[in-house]
């Protein structure tokens, strides 16, 4: 009770408590900021990461696995699956539509050949389709003068989502919004047309190299196609590398399509054909699931790897089939197949608590020192206390509560300030990144100017320590209304590079709790060594001390 | 055998030490304070008369092997930490000639501190306020209740100093040099202070070197060269 009084009256009689909770609440705060962000960061890329590829991956090599139609109905039958679609995998050269002349711009992609219809059902390969006709002439008039959007013919969304360009019924090709230079991302997030090239309509050469299942490289094989949308999946690795073909198409070019079966043991007819004794199957490289909800991705994979098996136990018993399931093939949950986009962010985010987390030592350190300070400074009111009974665990408590006093309160704080600077985050992120309003400006120069009159007085008076605050404040606010006046705002979360609009948003709440928990930890770990020094004061000497 | 005395130090021997040698500043002191009396400790600057006080108080522990103090016949040398720490907060009231007030409590509080040491329940508490601001009142100070230590003057302080060793209603009353630090009229109202309690039961043991200070007690004793003589007053 008395430990309460004492510590209550040394917090509040003075301005070092004061620092140290500011202290306390800045670093904490710090801490959380920077892991909300990077956690929000994290679960951005994930959800995006999972609408793009779906739950679960199953992959064979680049022969690729027959009989995916019969499969696919066995998967889909399954009662976790709520959606599984097949697709080819392969590389490819894209000859673009740039620039004028006859030499024209190449780029290797990545080209999945997909079934439209079923693949909306497992990822969101629909809504990522960027180019749209606006819903209504609000909308439209809500866009940039110059955005093509406003112009559009409703049809190429539709076009987009079968791969068709349905004015020449030829099948199409959507690339990823970053493949061609032509799309230039604004700050808003939204495209403009870059040098006048707006892919949509123009045409561009495909070029991709069948391989046999023997591994053997065939020719070379190009096709021409019409570009009927772009993508954009929100990945710029995968949006500036992907385009989309139909699977038919990919089917054909890949020599993966069903084709006869000759038998070559027999004697070829007067034309020199084998005779056909049957058909072989077409072939897919890839097949992506979505789980119904409730459903793992773990769980689910698992249980794709049973039926693929028992299904590929099935064909090899079935003497009819003229193809056999590869035997090796990858179940992969999204999760899996990302790791090279996820692994890397979730590190930097481990690193960035760590590193951030040595600011506890700081905040510890801080507190140490002020409270050695006060404990030095009242060593004869410890010799008072004791001479009036208190005992040492209870002069220990003094400091002890005085230090869970400061981390509470800058935890609390800390946890309030991070709250406010993340649920804010965008609109602080604009104001850094635009110039400053007039009025910030005029306010930052007023202060500087009210600071430099202080500095004036006290100058004229000769006190030194005022002098110096105000020769300090004077710098400092002159520097930041220099600086608001001359610079023109940075975007420190550059869209182009980290590819989502809007910074995350949202308070990290578990690692805000440990972190307020950390920040009282260690503000009572750095009073300790302070209150245990206070507790081995001996009485007699603190009396005779000052 | 007379009555059996409330506080008492038995051959007592106290030394400094610093390093490898050391000072020993009392040399087998005997006293023995009986309830009720007045008894003032008197000896040259550095005699060990402080010293003294604080192993009567319990703030410090004579050499092991070397005496003993007892209070109501225990010896304290026995007990615990913990027990010391009770037996200063309940039995004892410090005075010191520097006051040692709290700067950062009021004049009440600093009064209170002992009782709150003590852990006073809070239905007490009233009771407990009630009483330090009437031994306050009794003292001239209940317009200084909320006042610091540092907006008073010596003579007040001294007497807040009381106040608070009064407030746990202790059996002995350990004065350090009580009026040391205050001038002869100041020093005298302190002194009828401690008088009026006196003769309401008070025991107390006061330290001073000047005689006329000393002429107020019942009983004198000398300190000098690490032991005591004792002569009887008036
Ligand atoms: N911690 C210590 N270490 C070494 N010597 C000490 C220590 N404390 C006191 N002394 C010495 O012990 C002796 C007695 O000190 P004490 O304070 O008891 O004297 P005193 O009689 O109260 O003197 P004064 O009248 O000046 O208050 C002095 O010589 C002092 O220097
Ligand atoms: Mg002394």
């Amino acid at each position: 009770m008395y430990a309460s009084l004492v510590s209550n009256r040394y917090l509040t009689s003075r301005l070092i408590p004061v620092i140290a909770v500011a202290a306390v609440a800045l670093c904490v705060a710090l801490v959380i900021t920077v892991v909300s962000v990077m956690s929000g960061f994290l679960d951005m890329l994930k959800a995006s990461g999972r609408s793009i590829v779906g739950d679960v991956i199953v992959s064979s090599g680049i022969g690729g696995m027959p009989y995916s139609d019969e499969l696919l109905a066995e998967l889909r039958a399954l009662p976790e699956v709520a959606g599984a679609t097949p697709l080819i995998d392969t590389i490819g050269l894209l000859r673009m539509p740039y620039p004028a002349g006859p030499q024209k711009e190449t780029a290797h992609v990545q080209v999945w050949a997909i079934d439209p219809a079923s693949l909306t059902g497992v990822t969101d390969f629909a809504e990522d389709l960027y180019w749209r006709a606006p819903k209504d002439a609000a909308t439209a008039d809500a866009l940039a003068p110059d955005d093509p959007r406003r112009s559009l013919d409703p049809a190429i969304l539709e076009d987009g989502k079968r791969l068709v360009q349905s004015s020449t019924n030829t099948p199409g090709i959507a690339l990823g919004m970053h493949v061609s230079v032509g799309n230039a991302r604004q700050r808003d997030g939204s495209y403009l047309p870059r040098y006048g090239w707006f892919m949509p309509g123009l045409e561009v050469t495909l070029t991709v190299v069948p391989v046999s299942g023997k591994g053997k490289i065939a020719e070379p094989r190009e096709q021409i196609f019409p570009v009927v949308n772009e993508v954009q999946t929100g990945l710029f690795e995968i949006d500036r590398n992907r385009v989309y073909i139909p699977l038919a198409e990919g089917q054909r070019l890949l020599r993966l399509d069903e084709a006869p079966l000759y038998d070559l043991t027999a004697d070829p007819d007067a034309s020199g054909n084998y005779p056909v004794i049957g058909r072989t199957p077409a072939r897919v490289t890839k097949l992506l699931l979505r789980a119904k909800p409730g459903c793992s991705a773990d769980a689910l994979r698992d249980r794709v790897q049973a039926t693929y098996d028992a299904f590929a136990d099935r064909i090899e018993a079935d003497r009819l089939r003229t193809a056999s399931m590869p035997r090796f093939v990858q179940v992969l949950t999204w999760e899996q197949q990302l790791r090279d986009l996820i692994i890397p962010v979730e590190k930097e985010r481990e690193m960035m608590r760590v590193l951030f987390s040595l600011i506890y030592l700081v905040c510890a350190g801080l507190i140490l020192s002020i409270f050695w300070a006060i404990v030095v400074e009242k060593t004869r009111d410890i010799g008072i206390l004791r001479s009036v009974g208190a005992s040492r665990t209870g002069v220990m408590w003094i400091f002890l509560r005085y230090g869970l006093i400061i981390g509470t309160l800058g935890s609390a704080l800390g946890v309030v300030l991070a709250w406010g600077i993340v649920t804010n985050v965008n609109p602080i992120h604009e104001a850094i990144g635009s110039d400053a309003p007039l009025a910030i400006r005029i306010t930052a120069w007023g202060l500087a100017s009210a600071c430099a009159v202080g500095l004036c007085v006290t100058a004229l008076r000769r006190k030194f320590l005022p002098t110096l605050l105000w020769t300090l404040g004077t710098i400092v606010l002159s520097a930041a209304a220099l600086g608001l006046t001359l610079h023109h705002g940075t975007l420190i979360w550059d869209p182009s590079i980290y590819y989502f609009t809007l910074v995350p948003d949202k308070v990290d709440w578990w690692a805000a709790g440990t972190t307020a928990v950390g920040g009282v930890l260690f503000s009572v770990i750095g009073s300790a060594i302070p209150a245990a020094k206070a507790a081995d004061i001996d009485p007699v000497e603190a009396l005779r001390y000052g | 055998m007379a009555e059996q005395p409330l506080l008492q130090a038995c051959r007592v021997h106290k030394t400094y030490r610093f390093g490898a040698h050391g000072v020993e500043v009392l040399r087998g002191v005997d006293l023995a304070v009986h309830s009720g009396e007045w008894l003032a400790v008197l000896g040259s600057s550095g005699s060990g008369k402080s010293t003294l006080m604080h192993l009567l108080g319990g703030l410090d522990r004579p050499d092991a092997g070397k005496g003993e103090i007892r209070f109501r016949g225990e010896p304290l040398s026995l007990q615990p930490g913990s027990a010391l720490d009770t037996y200063r907060n309940r039995d004892i009231g410090f005075v010191f000639q520097f006051y040692h007030l709290l700067p950062e409590l009021s004049v009440l509080e600093n009064t209170l501190l002992p009782a709150l040491v003590f852990g006073a329940r809070a239905k007490r508490r009233t009771a407990l306020r009630r009483d330090a601001e009437a031994l306050l009142g009794a003292f001239g100070l209940d317009h200084r209740l909320t006042h610091r230590p540092s907006q008073l003057s010596g003579g007040e302080r001294q007497r807040v100093a009381i106040a608070r060793a009064l407030i746990n209603r202790p059996a002995v009353l350990l004065a350090d040099e009580p009026t040391g630090n205050l001038d002869a009229t100041t020093g005298a109202g302190i002194l009828d202070l401690l008088a009026e309690r006196h003769k309401q039961g008070l025991t107390i043991v006061m330290v001073t070197h000047d005689r006329e200070v000393a002429a107020r007690a019942t009983r004198q004793v000398h300190l000098t060269n690490g032991t005591s003589d004792s002569a009887a007053a008036q």
